[in-house]
């Protein structure tokens, strides 16, 4: 089970798809809109920080010696 | 056509965040890749219509978006559920609800309608304006800010964050006793 609010807002949402009217109306407090960033931001990082795969770096060299270009 | 080397460079540099993009667009790491290998291929070949000067980095994710957008649209044809199956195999223990971690948020974020979860991820991850989502989904800008509002709204609801000061076991007692 979720909490009260989580429930009236699922509720809220499961019915809107199409008028959009809750979406533009409706606002998050700051402070929620505040983790929800925070959390995006952060499992977005750990993704940014990986490493480049070798794949692009050799692809990027490759067409790089093809002087002719890919046309 | 030669590639200069700091054209090399930025391409380079753009792949960090196409590959973050297309991780959580699609939710596999191996078709990520395949859509960002595809990407900095049409923008080599399609360089002629890159205007210098303009943002490189808006170009990419407008390529990469058309290319998963095409590739989803084959796939749904042939698969069943393509979107589905994504959520189930990241949901780890639905029930958990004590604290949030990135897998909750990643499958929450893998329940959005499509529309919404690349609006919030262009401007609320990748960085970009309003404007600049707009032109990458080739939609109005009101269209995004109203996509981005009811992603946050869905994770709320879904994460269950809005009315919690402290991500406790005990959040629900708490809960009640605000009402």
């Amino acid at each position: 089970m979720t909490g009260d609010k989580g429930n009236k807002l699922a509720r809220a949402l499961s019915g809107e798809p199409t008028n959009g009217k809750l979406g533009t109306d409706a606002k998050l407090d700051s402070g929620s809109q505040k983790r929800i960033g925070d959390q995006l931001r952060a499992m977005y990082d750990e993704l940014m920080q990986q490493p480049v795969p070798d794949r692009f770096k050799e692809l990027l060299d490759q067409l790089d010696r093809k002087k002719d270009g890919p046309q | 056509m030669t590639q200069e080397p700091d054209l090399r460079e930025a391409l380079l540099a753009a792949v960090p965040g196409l590959r973050a993009f297309a991780i959580s667009l699609s939710g596999q790491v191996d078709k990520a890749d395949d859509l960002v290998q595809d990407t900095l291929l049409r923008a080599l070949a399609n360089l002629h219509r890159f205007q210098p000067g303009t943002n490189l980095n808006a170009w990419l994710f407008t390529i990469l978006r058309n290319l998963f957008h095409s590739e989803y649209r084959k796939r749904r044809r042939e698969v069943e559920d393509p979107t589905g199956s994504f959520a189930a195999r990241l949901k780890v223990q639905p029930e958990q609800g004590v604290h949030l971690d990135f897998e909750d948020f990643r499958v929450a974020l893998s329940e959005l309608p499509s529309d919404q979860r690349e609006a919030l991820l262009l401007v609320g991850a990748s960085g970009f304006s309003y404007e600049e989502a707009a032109s990458i989904c080739g939609c109005a800008v009101g269209t995004i800010k109203s996509r981005v509002n009811r992603a946050r709204l869905r994770l709320a609801a879904a994460l269950n964050v809005s009315d919690i000061d402290d991500l406790g076991p005990d959040s629900m007692t708490r809960a009640a006793l605000q009402n």
